[in-house]
């Protein structure tokens, strides 16, 4: 095998529109540029998701047609929002693996693109049944949560992580709310054309579709999958390893803290799903509300996004300059516990002015929750960085399901008392936060390792076997744990930041 | 044009929010069956919207009809079209009660006759479900008074159908497939085309 030693391989100096560390991951943030491959991939992967989220949750405003069209029950609804973000569960775990071995651009445009069919279908939809699946199989496009915090996670500085993930889950999961208001104006426009309501509403589902379609080959021929360069170039020229899937796969599930974060993020993320698909139900049963004006207060709920969950990724990036990694999780435990709370207070409201004023608190609390969890996510792994994701990611849309069922199937639970013992559950399942511990770090109750040579680069090259660190599949592991320093917080003495030296006699 | 109808429902919202209190309300106990009401739809009967058309008369039938000024006609949702529908559910208080959903006609009503018809094409925008006839008689002031219904008061008998008008058409099956397959197949060209381009390099 002939891999050459990293310091005969002299690279010509690329040039990035932005300042950039050891890894060229962007170390400063530009809103208005397009600059190829930060920007340019930050503005892909947000838009991409946006547009998945209007598509998954394009039904929910139509559903008052839609259920007279097709004849459907208060179960058929109920089903097919559940089914909706039960498919990406296992997408979300599958597209994680597939960054890490394709790349997201290959792994996030071929997902788009093949689950716009079901979006295109869904205008032919005749029966419950068929209602259900296309619902189901549409849902499956908000894996590609994953693939954009996958992607800013590869563009972004330790510094900068929580930022850029945050405002790319962010202004995607904006989506679910735009539908709110997108859907109804598409439908009224098409039913003032001339056409009959009931094949209005049908003719509206193409525009999420196209939207879809376009995205997805935007992002193919546009987007470039690391800073360096494209993963298949890459891997033609010797510059990253191609990845054995079964050890990426193996290092990501055995990591305890992914599936910590996969249950605590089912009480974030999830609980934001589950609102989304009951809350203008909520609000026009309780309040007898007009639907379009319990759509307006639906939609408010998921337009917060728009700086709820990147403020969740600022306030972490902000903490974390002083307090590190530790300061990381404990505002993100307490954030989401105060969001529990008000889900409770939620449930006990009973007048129309104190709910908006609760549901407007409760949305920026979630959705922080949210951004502050993928601020911790890119330290977890470096190596199977998809796999994390997309368990983190899946564990959102379980809590989805579980929420749901439990509470929301059926008439065994008022919605009230649904909301508040929903509130209950978040307070619990949030606690299990304490229990993540970074050996170089520390965790909540803990304080980093008393074995002082344990660093950042014995966490992260535990994830590769010595025959692997031999052959030097390691080295952007060991630049990453470099850089990752910064998580010790302002009391760590920053230790020099070249290359780190390629010993390959490190203490485990 | 959007913008301004969310402002609309934005401040409808807020006077709601700001006058919480109810008026006084009607409860459906409360009305006498003063009105005969007959319809051509059988029992059991299946109508096409668009096609099919219901001719209904109703006739007084109590004491003291002074206060009746106008009959509003409904069309109304059998109880098996009801359950597990929230949204159709029956409430006493006719303020919040979503049995009926469509009126037909409100037509002014005539002291001398004491009774009236009104044929009624279904339109195409009718929901598939099974309904029945019912009439109200309101005052002056938009109060009801009183009521009658094609049917019995457990809504067991004299049901009939609306059959479904989908709105599925051919041309929209053939776009989905034809905008599916070009979406797909493309896809899968440029992937390839890249490929070959890259192996070419």
């Amino acid at each position: 095998m002939e891999i050459e030693p990293p310091e005969s391989v002299v690279p010509p100096p690329a040039k990035f529109a932005l300042p950039v560390d050891s890894e060229h991951m962007a170390t400063e943030f530009r809103f208005f540029s397009i600059a190829k491959p930060h920007m340019s991939a930050f503005h892909l992967s947000w838009v991409s998701f946006f547009t998945c989220f209007v598509s998954s949750f394009a039904a929910p405003p139509l559903i008052p047609i839609i259920r007279d069209d097709l004849n459907l029950t208060a179960t058929d609804i109920g089903n097919a929002g559940i089914a909706s973000v039960s498919g990406a569960v296992f997408a979300r775990l599958a597209l994680g693996a597939a960054c890490d071995v394709f790349g997201p651009r290959l792994a996030s445009s071929s997902l788009i693109i093949l689950t716009a069919p079901a979006v295109y279908f869904t205008s032919i939809a005749s029966s419950p049944v068929s209602f259900l699946l296309v619902r189901f199989f549409a849902g499956f496009s908000l894996a590609t949560f994953v693939s954009s915090q996958f992607w800013t996670s590869c563009m972004f500085s330790a510094n900068l992580v929580g930022t850029a993930n945050g405002l790319s889950g962010g202004w995607g999961n904006l989506g679910g709310g735009a539908t709110q208001l997108i859907m109804p104006f598409v439908f009224s426009v098409i039913r003032d054309i001339g056409a009959v309501k009931f094949t209005a509403w049908r003719i509206a589902f193409f525009i999420p579709a196209l939207l879809q379609t376009v995205t997805a080959f935007a992002v193919l021929l546009c987007g470039q999958d690391l800073p360096d360069g494209n993963l298949q170039r890459l891997h033609k020229e010797g510059d990253k390893p191609k990845e054995d899937f079964s050890k990426v796969f193996y290092h990501g599930i055995s990591n305890y803290r992914g599936w910590i974060l996969a249950l605590t993020y089912g009480y974030c993320f999830g609980v934001e799903l589950t609102v989304d698909n009951i809350i203008a139900e909520y609000f026009y049963d309780r309040f007898d509300l007009k639907l379009s004006t319990a759509g307006i207060i639906a939609a408010t709920f998921g337009l917060a996004n728009l700086f709820s969950r990147p403020l969740g990724g600022v306030l972490s990036d902000v903490v974390a300059k002083r307090f590190g990694m530790r300061g990381r999780l404990w505002t993100l435990w307490t954030v989401q516990t105060i969001g529990g709370i008000l889900c409770v207070i939620l449930g006990r409201m009973g007048s129309l002015g104190a709910s908006v004023a609760v549901i407007v608190a409760f949305s920026i609390f979630c959705q922080a929750a949210s951004g502050l969890t993928y601020s911790v996510v890119p330290f977890v792994s470096r190596r199977s960085l998809g796999v994390i994701s997309g368990m983190t990611g899946g564990g959102g849309n379980v809590g989805a399901v579980v929420t749901q069922l439990i509470f929301f199937k059926g008439s065994r639970y008022s919605k009230e008392r649904g909301i508040t013992l929903m509130g209950i559950m978040i307070i619990c399942c949030t606690l299990p936060i304490c229990l993540i511990y970074f050996p170089q770090w520390g965790g909540m109750l803990c304080g980093p390792s008393s074995n002082k040579s344990f660093a950042e680069e014995d966490y992260y090259l535990s994830e590769w076997s010595s025959l692997e660190k031999d052959i030097g599949f390691h080295h952007e592991s060991m630049k990453f744990a470099s850089n990752s320093r910064s998580e010790r917080g302002k009391r760590s003495v920053i230790s020099t930041t070249g290359a780190a030296s390629i010993s390959p006699s490190i203490q485990v | 044009m959007a913008g301004r109808r969310i402002m609309l429902e934005l401040v409808s919202l807020l006077v709601i929010c700001i006058s919480q209190t109810s008026h006084g309300f009607t409860l459906f106990s409360s009305l006498n069956r003063t009105l005969a009401v007959d319809s051509s739809a059988t029992a059991g009967q299946v109508l096409k919207p668009g096609e099919d058309t219901i001719t209904v008369t109703w006739a007084y039938k109590g004491t003291d009809d002074s206060s009746y000024k106008t009959v509003e006609i409904h069309l109304c949702y059998a109880p098996i079209s009801q359950k597990d529908r929230g949204w159709r559910r029956t409430a006493d208080n006719l303020e919040k009660d979503k049995t009926c959903p469509l009126l037909v006609v409100a037509s002014p009503y005539s002291p001398s006759s004491r009774n009236g018809s009104f044929v009624w094409l279904v339109e195409e925008d009718v929901p598939p479900a099974t309904y029945f006839i019912r009439a109200y008689a309101l005052d002056a002031g938009r109060h009801r008074l009183g009521y009658g219904q094609t049917t019995d008061d457990e809504k067991a008998t004299n049901l009939f159908e609306v059959v479904a008008v989908t709105g599925r058409h051919a041309s929209l099956a053939i776009a989905s497939a034809c905008f599916s397959a070009f979406s797909v197949v493309s896809f899968a060209g440029l992937l390839t085309a890249e490929k070959i381009g890259g192996k070419t390099m």
